[in-house]
């Protein structure tokens, strides 16, 4: 299981990416940081970057409003 | 979908890059430096001077090529100083000393291409103006990428080419905004003069310059602002569950693909350019539509220009559940012409809406308009009676709070029913997001000065999607900084959308809370400040500032009888769910709050009692966050700020503390 | 034609045409060209209109005005159909003995007929002429045959016969397929293979799922070049019907003809072509009532040679300065709008109906190399040339590829003139290299001349005689792409600019040495470093005229002498004694009175005067003036 922002438990399975865990969440939003244990991944490693069973992760949406 | 990666080899050196990134982002992330007198790293490549030429090798072929301008898509051998390129380097060095000898930046190039003497090139064209224009194209990509004026530019062919506005001449158009000058590498471009004198004009140019270079470089990936402006959002709130829809009893629908920003921009925005309500603004997020032919109204048949739409307007619409976009830009355009608050008329309309299907008001009421959600005619037939004063439209048109006491004054249907769907507080209709599942944006809504508008505060991601202000206290100080600073840049004329819809690059590199504020845009801001008056500004003094404002705002709605609070609780479905559809509609959430919050089994319990437990919840946790708000403010827990608040601020007049609580 | 034609109305119309032309005894054909129409070639159309009222023949001969015949050196033309006899160089006044003497009195008129300018034999028809016989015609085939703006005579010439097949019968990708079979390369100059590109066009536009565009080029800058021109003078609904299968086959639904506003003639003739296909729904939604639509707008040039160039067109289609842009990344992916755009030129659009109608087979036919299987092993079909300068039949063209250059010159061109001897040809425009006589039997085609240093380019050829400096053509040709280099990139802007100053000093006497190592040097840099190929070959002129004659540059600078007679700082004029006969044809047409002596004895030029301009030199009948 993958804790997300403290909010959202994610199943884990094996060989689960960054990629995975928002496409999940449906998290599309532009501007988001995702953070692995306070490490940061670049976008472009979204897709080869593999979540550990059990991690905590950081999705930071920067959004206020109109 | 994940962009490839693609291996080169420079110098010998193995890099990874993506695939169709510029060969000079590779050699200087490998660092090695190349000789450009025309490359900027806030602009695209021009690849004019050509002295970044490398040599590159792809499956045997050897080819040089420009490493500003050309994308890296295969496999490949690069040498940046082959003796090809050097050979070649060494010439064009030659051709630019010969032709300005003179220019700092051309000798030092030189030099480091080995060439110190251009005299083979002299010729009667050789400038020896140590300040000349190079043709390097800076200033014309920056008067087009940084602020969209497209001014500067090149005229005259070959050897006559020279940097000229249009026809040789001023233009008028022409708004001074200094990028040009900025980027020049020469000094060729003067600045003759600031016509407001700020003390440190170099210091607001520098901090413009980098949101100008964020603009044009970043907005592209991140909100596409100067594509579709505001209306990027629709469908980022559609995917969230935040979208106004049917009254804001839902955060989605199926429809929402029809109004997006892709539609917006593929099928109507006709303009991109800035409208300068911000002088000198590169994000022109304001859009327009031209010809726009008119279906009803007094205008029927006229093609006109329509100012927006922007997200609250699409947003206006949907929550009226209209999904067609004909009608959004129609209603716009009526709005506008009217003088009528988009945002007020679609909330309002919501409302009629939902209480007509309810069958709390009937087609008698509304002189025959069936207006369920997604009667977008009716919609239009009722804003243009609310235009001329007559029948429904003189009702609707007097906004939430008065059909709301009228109709419950009348004995209609259930008033607690009335209340609760009413999405109006301080009198002010919502505005177009729904803020039912972040306890944090309920209070920034409700506990705003004028009413629940947004420009307070907009806290529905940092609380309801990233958990960054989980306590009470958290909330309290994100609706302590967020309100004061919002009204600190209202205060200077200041627009709020260069300071979040766009974020700089290494923004990441902030911890969530205070990535959140955008640490170096706050600082631009603070920049602007200190360039204009002299004075330096921190987080500090600015909120001291804004405190000394936003009391004395809140004082005169306590003046005229709606900062309390009374006045800063907001209708239940701003709160959590109304209706038995509501609740049913996200079960799954709230059936999950009552077991993990409130150590509740839902499987135990009716849709009334589980309705009725959720509610009690969620209106004292919104007490709760009162209560801490006004703690963090120096309010009074009625919302009142105290004497002692006032005092601090150095606003303790009279009048004032007559106002002020103990 | 007002209503849509449907697909089998095609034949009733050829058959209607050939019926109502049947109803003549024969047709007039008169050529109305550019070049024919400078030179009266509407006038004459109308006087033979009158004449043939006044003798009542109007409903036994049909005049029909035509584009450009080819042979301009002889204009203005007029071919007597069906027996093919050709009169040449007509004057007002001779329309009245061609109707009374041929049409009237039925003997052709020998005097206004083609003579072999060696032995004076007349050559009454059009096939016995010899600047016809080497010739094969593709792009042409309609030229002199129909009247441009009448669609019905395309029609009837088999046209649209192709398109209603690709539509019927074909999926996009088999056209597409069929033209890379054919190996057709770009005739614009670049000899890229259009079934590659409108592959890859396609693929692009699928790949990205947008709009593609087609677009084509007929933006001809280069001096002395009309082929584009020609092509749509005269058979506009080839460029249109290539275009629209080109559309068809890549996925288009919108075209664009960008061509240079100093062709009036031409964009006339195009407007009212594409007005009638589109009366004819042959252009517009539903072409032939099918699912197909596609329709072209033209885009007016403003007349920079850089424009003919495929990403400066398109930025000027787009409202910019026309300037290049760096192709790393090719128009068929990102072209006009940004979107996939397949640009070709007028020529190879032209070439696309009679491939599609007689097959990829018949086309690889012509020229050289096998390329049925790879376009870039060889160059097939036919090549246009407007064949120009010092040459007996200057005109247009068109030859299969891999003749010979000497066939062309000597054979279809007539050889120079004025008893002069043959120095160079340049080929490809003003950036293509000169040629010397000692490859004259270099097969025509695009691999061989770019191996010469030279290129194709869209088919411009200028002969040169030996009364040609090799240096001052270079200069020339380089003073010509200093104006029309946009000056974006630096080596194009200032190495052109240099290497004009180091030729103009040479050709002034004023060279030193080193300036060919200086101009080597500038040349390679400005080839191998510019943006865009207008740089990338505009030293061609001077790497090859350096390599063919380098002798002349030495003796420009070594000797302050110019071998060919042509650098005026260089020369003098001298009348040679035994020579001269003291006619004084030369003392009046000398503008500045340097030439004195008394009749019938040898006269004198003071050099002090003399400008050089060469007038006594022309004007002289026993060459008794000498150029040194």
């Amino acid at each position: 299981m993958i804790r997300v922002n403290d909010l959202h438990d994610v199943p884990w399975r094996e060989g689960m990416t960054v990629q995975d865990v928002l496409d999940h969440l449906k998290y599309t939003y532009a501007l988001i940081t995702v953070s692995i244990g306070g490490d940061v991944i670049e976008p472009e490693h979204y897709a080869d970057t593999p979540v550990p069973d059990g991690c905590a992760m950081t999705v930071f949406h920067l959004a206020h409003g109109g | 979908m994940a962009p490839t990666k693609i291996d080169i080899t420079i110098n010998d050196k193995k890099i990874t890059v993506l695939e169709d990134s510029m060969l000079i982002k590779a050699v200087i992330g490998a660092g090695i430096a190349l000789p450009t007198l025309c490359y900027h790293k806030d602009l695209t490549p021009n690849g004019t001077c050509r002295l970044c030429m490398c040599e590159i090798e792809i499956k045997g072929k050897r080819r040089l090529v420009t490493a500003c301008n050309y994308p890296v898509r295969q496999e490949m051998t690069v040498w940046t100083n082959s003796e090809r390129v050097q050979k070649h380097r060494k010439v064009l060095a030659q051709m630019y000393l010969g032709r300005w000898p003179n220019v700092p930046v051309i000798q030092d190039v030189a030099r480091r291409c080995g060439v110190t003497d251009g005299s083979a090139f002299a010729s009667d064209l050789t400038d020896p103006n140590p300040k000349a224009c190079i043709l390097c194209g800076h200033c014309v990509k920056a008067c087009d990428e940084f602020i969209q004026e497209r001014i500067l530019d090149f005229a005259g062919r070959g050897i006559l080419r020279h940097l000229t506005m249009p026809f040789g001449e001023s233009d008028p158009h022409c708004i001074g905004c200094t990028s040009c000058a900025h980027v020049c590498p020469t000094g060729a471009i003067q600045i003759i003069d600031d016509t407001n004198h700020p003390v440190d004009p170099d210091l607001i140019r520098k901090h413009g310059m980098k949101v100008n270079a964020e603009m044009a470089t970043l907005d592209k990936n991140q909100c596409c602002m100067r594509e579709v402006g505001t209306a990027n959002i629709v469908e980022v709130m559609d995917r969230y569950d935040l979208l106004p829809v049917h009254n804001y009893k839902f955060g989605q629908h199926p429809d929402t693909y029809k109004v997006d920003s892709q539609v917006l921009r593929k099928k109507y925005f006709t303009q991109n350019n800035p409208d300068g309500c911000w002088f000198g603004c590169s994000m022109s997020c304001a859009k327009a539509v031209d010809g726009f032919e008119l279906k009803t109204g007094p205008y029927k048949g006229h093609r006109v220009t329509v100012d927006g739409p922007e997200y609250e307007t699409v947003g206006a619409c949907t929550n009226m559940g209209c999904f067609d976009p004909d009608f959004i830009v129609e209603f716009n355009f009526y709005c506008d012409t009217y003088g009528i608050d988009i945002i007020s008329a679609g909330t309002g309309m919501a409302f009629v809406m939902e209480c007509f299907e309810a069958g709390v008001i009937t087609t008698a009421d509304t002189g025959g308009l069936e207006l369920k959600f997604g009667a977008c005619a009716e919609v239009l037939e009722c804003l243009h009676q609310m235009s001329r004063g007559e029948g429904f439209g003189v009702e609707v048109g007097q906004g939430v709070r008065f059909l709301k006491e009228k109709w419950i004054r009348e004995g209609r249907g259930d008033a607690r029913f009335i209340r609760d769907i009413g999405m109006e507080v301080k009198g002010l209709e919502y505005s177009e997001y729904v803020p039912k599942e972040s306890l944090a944006q309920q209070a920034g809504y409700a506990m705003a000065v004028k009413g629940p508008q947004h420009d307070e505060a907009w806290l529905i991601f940092m609380d309801m999607v990233n958990n960054q202000i989980p306590s009470f206290e958290d909330k309290a100080e994100a609706l302590y900084y967020f309100p004061l600073w919002r009204t600190w840049f209202g205060l200077h004329g200041l627009c709020k959308i260069v300071w979040n819809d766009v974020a700089p690059a290494d923004n990441k590199k902030y911890a969530p809370q205070l990535a959140a504020k955008i640490p170096e845009h706050v600082d631009n801001y603070f920049k602007f400040y200190e360039g204009m008056t002299g004075e330096k500004l921190d987080e500090e003094k600015m909120l001291a500032q804004s405190a000394r404002v936003h009391n004395l705002q809140r004082l005169m709605s306590v003046l005229f009888g709606f900062g309390t609070r009374a006045g800063d609780t907001p209708p239940y479905r701003s709160l959590g769910p109304v209706t038995e559809e509501e609740y049913l509609s996200r079960a799954e959430r709230y059936d999950g709050q009552l077991q993990s919050v409130l150590g509740l089994d839902p499987a135990k319990m009716t849709l009334d009692e589980k309705r009725a437990a959720l509610r009690a919840h969620r209106e004292s946790q919104y007490q709760k966050v009162m209560d801490a708000a006004y703690a963090r403010r120096g309010w009074s827990q009625d919302g009142i700020p105290t004497k002692a608040r006032l005092r601090e601020l150095g606003i303790d007049l009279p009048e004032l503390l007559a106002l002020a609580a103990d | 034609m007002t209503s849509p034609i449907s697909m089998n109305q095609l034949e009733t119309i050829s058959a209607g045409v050939h019926a109502e032309q049947a109803r003549y005894r024969g047709m007039l054909m008169v050529c109305n060209g550019t070049g024919c129409v400078a030179a009266k070639g509407f006038e004459i159309k109308k006087i033979l209109n009158d004449r043939l009222a006044e003798h009542g023949l109007q409903d036994q001969w049909l005049v029909v005005g035509t584009g450009c015949n080819g042979f301009c050196a002889v204009g203005p033309i007029v071919v007597v159909q069906p027996e093919g006899i050709f009169y040449q160089k007509l004057r007002e006044k001779d329309v009245e003995t061609l109707v009374v003497e041929h049409l009237v009195g039925g003997k052709p008129v020998e005097k206004l007929m083609h003579r072999n300018p060696v032995t004076g034999a007349i050559n009454p028809k059009m096939e016995d002429i010899p600047f016809f016989t080497k010739q094969q015609l593709v792009a042409l085939r309609n030229k002199g045959l129909i009247d441009p703006e009448n669609l019905d005579h395309y029609i009837a010439r088999g046209g649209y016969t192709a398109l209603r097949r690709v539509i019927t019968e074909n999926q996009p990708e088999d056209v597409i397929a069929e033209i890379t079979r054919s190996g057709l390369r770009g005739r614009g100059g670049g000899g890229f293979p259009a079934g590659v590109k409108w592959a890859s066009g396609r693929k692009a536009m699928e790949k990205r799922g947008c709009e593609i565009y087609v677009v084509c080029n007929a933006d001809e800058g280069d001096p002395g070049a009309f082929m584009d021109r020609s092509i749509i003078e005269s058979d506009p609904y080839a460029v249109i019907e290539g275009m629209t299968i080109g559309a068809f086959a890549v996925g288009a639904s919108e075209g664009f003809i960008y061509i240079r506003k100093e062709y009036p003639l031409a964009l006339v003739r195009l407007n009212r072509a594409l007005d009638a296909a589109r009366a004819a729904g042959l252009l517009g939604d539903r072409i032939f009532g099918t699912d197909f639509s596609f329709d072209i707008r033209i885009h007016r040039g403003a007349g920079a040679f850089v424009c003919g160039e495929s990403s400066a067109l398109m930025a000027s289609m787009a409202g910019r300065a026309g300037e290049p842009r760096a192709k790393y990344v090719h128009n068929v992916e990102y072209g006009f709008r940004d979107k996939p755009t397949v640009l070709n030129n007028v020529e190879t659009w032209a070439n696309v109906p009679p491939i599609l109608e007689k097959g990829a087979k018949w086309f690889a036919g012509m020229g050289t190399g096998d390329v049925k299987d790879n376009p870039w092993n060889g160059s097939s079909g036919t090549k246009v040339f407007s064949l120009v300068g010092k040459v007996r039949n200057t005109g247009l063209v068109e030859v299969p590829m891999g003749i010979t250059l000497r066939e062309i010159i000597e054979d279809v061109g007539g050889g120079v003139p004025d008893g002069r001897t043959f120095k160079a040809v340049q080929t490809g425009g003003p950036s293509g290299g000169c040629i010397p006589a000692s490859h004259l039997d270099m097969p025509v085609d695009f691999d061989s001349l770019t191996g010469l240093g030279s290129m194709m380019g869209s088919g411009g050829m200028i002969v040169m005689d030996d009364r040609t400096c090799m240096v001052d053509v270079a200069r020339y040709f380089v003073d010509f792409l200093v104006d029309e280099s946009c000056g974006k990139c630096t080596p194009c802007r200032e190495g052109l600019y240099a290497l004009s100053r180091i030729l103009r000093r040479i050709c002034d006497g004023n060279g030193v040495e080193g300036d060919l190592d200086m101009l080597e040097a500038i040349c390679d840099t400005v080839r191998e470093t510019s943006l865009c190929q207008l740089g990338g070959s505009a030293p061609n002129p001077v790497l090859s005229t350096l390599k063919f004659f380098r002798d002349e540059y030495e003796a420009h600078i070594r000797e302050k002498r110019c071998p060919a007679g042509v650098c005026k700082p260089l020369i003098s004029y001298r009348i040679l004694e035994p020579a001269c006969t003291g006619c004084g044809a030369c003392v009046k047409p000398c503008p500045t009175a340097a030439i004195t002596g008394e009749r019938k004895k040898t006269h004198v030029i003071d050099a002090q005067k003399c400008i050089r301009c060469g007038i006594c030199f022309e004007v002289c009948k026993f060459h008794a003036v000498e150029v040194k």
